[in-house]
């Protein structure tokens, strides 16, 4: 199991972010690398990228709030 | 059953993802692409439809300009005579103002002009729309101002599957190309998002031919036309009519010029009933051009059509009055209830 993380030093302040958009379901199998969802901070886009290949779980939904080193989901492996 | 992994993922991308995938594909394909335009390199788009270019395909391809619309559009029509094919972003189409000449008197024209000797195989990327506080020079549409005038293609997706592939096609198109992209479907989080343009998008090569509407929803009582954010408004009233059990068939329009009449045509002549729903302004508009092409093709109505459009006012600031002026969906209700009232 790998956990999905929004990297610590993703932006420069520890104002939030917001996630805009998952690009994969709940349930979906993944690949390591694959662009999972989208996080805003400051009107700046910035990339998740998946860290391992197996069945993603989402933890927080779009639109939701989240700080530097928040886990937002994890990587199930078989 | 439900815990179940799903054996293929579909991969989702927004509208602004997916325009920066098939311009990222093309360069790869084609060494004559090239993209340039404001804040299009290193920040990626302030749109996002630019993002990665810079870094995989470098400054030589991907040129950040100076605020000089009228320079750098100018530069692509004389480049795209000269056999490359530029992508050039105007970033709101309300700037259109400043870069007209090179638009719709030396893009639009060149080929005619040359007896078809010099092509012009440009696209301009233009984000349209309002609804998000914006005022009147950051929220027009002008779908018709660029509609009206003869030489250029203009296209615009209701969602992602539909940006690449017409991307793909315009870039290929040996005549220019207005590619607009409305801001309320574009992904970025700030501006908000329609979620149902997000969708499933294919990392194959494809094309989205231009010229042609797609019907999304069939149905049998009245037609509703809508294209980029106005599709979804129709797509939610059709929801809502299926409640009251009335069947709507919902048409994409997805290219402005040339204008798909034949698939708009069709659809009426199975329901009688009309209504185009558009957020450009009222008069001299794409909503008027579709409804009197429907008259004029003599299919029975058992309504008078009906569209919705922006009103002719500058479009104003305060959210309050901008979204009481803009459509949505309980106005395209409202209308459906209308044409539906004289029931045969």
């Amino acid at each position: 199991m790998s956990e999905i993380t929004i990297p610590k030093d993703l932006w420069d302040d520890d104002s939030p972010g917001v996630i805009s958009t998952w690009f994969f379901e709940d349930g979906d199998t993944v690949s390591e690398g694959d662009i999972l969802a989208e996080v805003m901070n400051e009107k700046i886009s910035f990339d998740i990228v998946s860290p391992a290949t197996g069945r993603l779980v989402v933890g927080c939904a779009a639109e939701t709030e989240v700080t530097l080193g928040q886990v937002i989901g994890r990587i199930e492996t078989p | 059953m439900t815990t179940k992994t799903k054996p293929v993922a579909t991969r989702k991308l927004t509208i602004a993802k997916a325009m920066a995938e098939a311009i990222d594909q093309e360069m790869r394909r084609d060494d004559s692409v090239l993209v340039m335009g404001e804040d299009i390199g290193k920040l990626g788009g302030v749109f996002g439809n630019t993002g990665g270019l810079l870094d995989t395909h470098g400054p030589e391809r991907v040129r950040d300009t100076p605020i000089s619309e009228t320079g750098f559009i100018g530069a692509a029509v004389g480049m795209a005579a000269a056999g490359m094919r530029p992508i050039v972003e105007l970033m709101f189409v309300d700037f259109f103002g400043v870069c007209m000449d090179a638009i719709y008197n030396l893009a639009a024209k060149q080929s005619y002009f040359s007896g078809g000797r010099v092509a012009c195989p440009m696209v301009l990327m233009t984000s349209v729309g309002g609804g998000y506080g914006d005022a009147g020079q950051h929220s027009q549409c002008l779908y018709a101002t660029f509609g009206h005038l003869p030489g250029m293609k203009i296209v615009i997706p209701s969602n992602a599957h539909d940006a690449k592939g017409l991307m793909l096609a315009a870039i290929r198109d040996p005549n220019p190309v207005i590619f607009m992209y409305h801001k309320a479907l574009q992904g970025m989080g700030w501006l908000g998002t329609v979620p149902g343009s997000i969708v499933a998008v294919s990392p194959e090569d494809y094309e989205v031919p231009i010229g042609t509407a797609q019907v999304v929803r069939e149905g049998r009582d009245v037609t509703l036309v809508g294209w980029g954010l106005t599709l979804h408004h129709c797509l939610e009233a059709a929801i809502t009519a299926d409640a009251d059990g009335i069947s709507a068939e919902v048409i994409d329009l997805r290219t402005i010029a040339p204008l798909d009449r034949e698939t708009v045509i069709a659809s009426v002549r199975k329901t009688g009933r009309l209504v185009v729903v558009d957020d450009d302004y009222l008069s001299c508009g794409v909503a008027g051009e579709i409804i009197a092409s429907v008259c004029e093709s003599g299919t029975p109505l058992s309504a008078p059509p009906v569209r919705i459009a922006h009103p002719d006012i500058p479009i104003p600031f305060s959210p309050a009055m901008e979204h009481f002026v803009l459509p949505n969906a309980e106005k395209v209700s409202a209308a459906v209830r209308k044409v539906m009232e004289k029931k045969q």
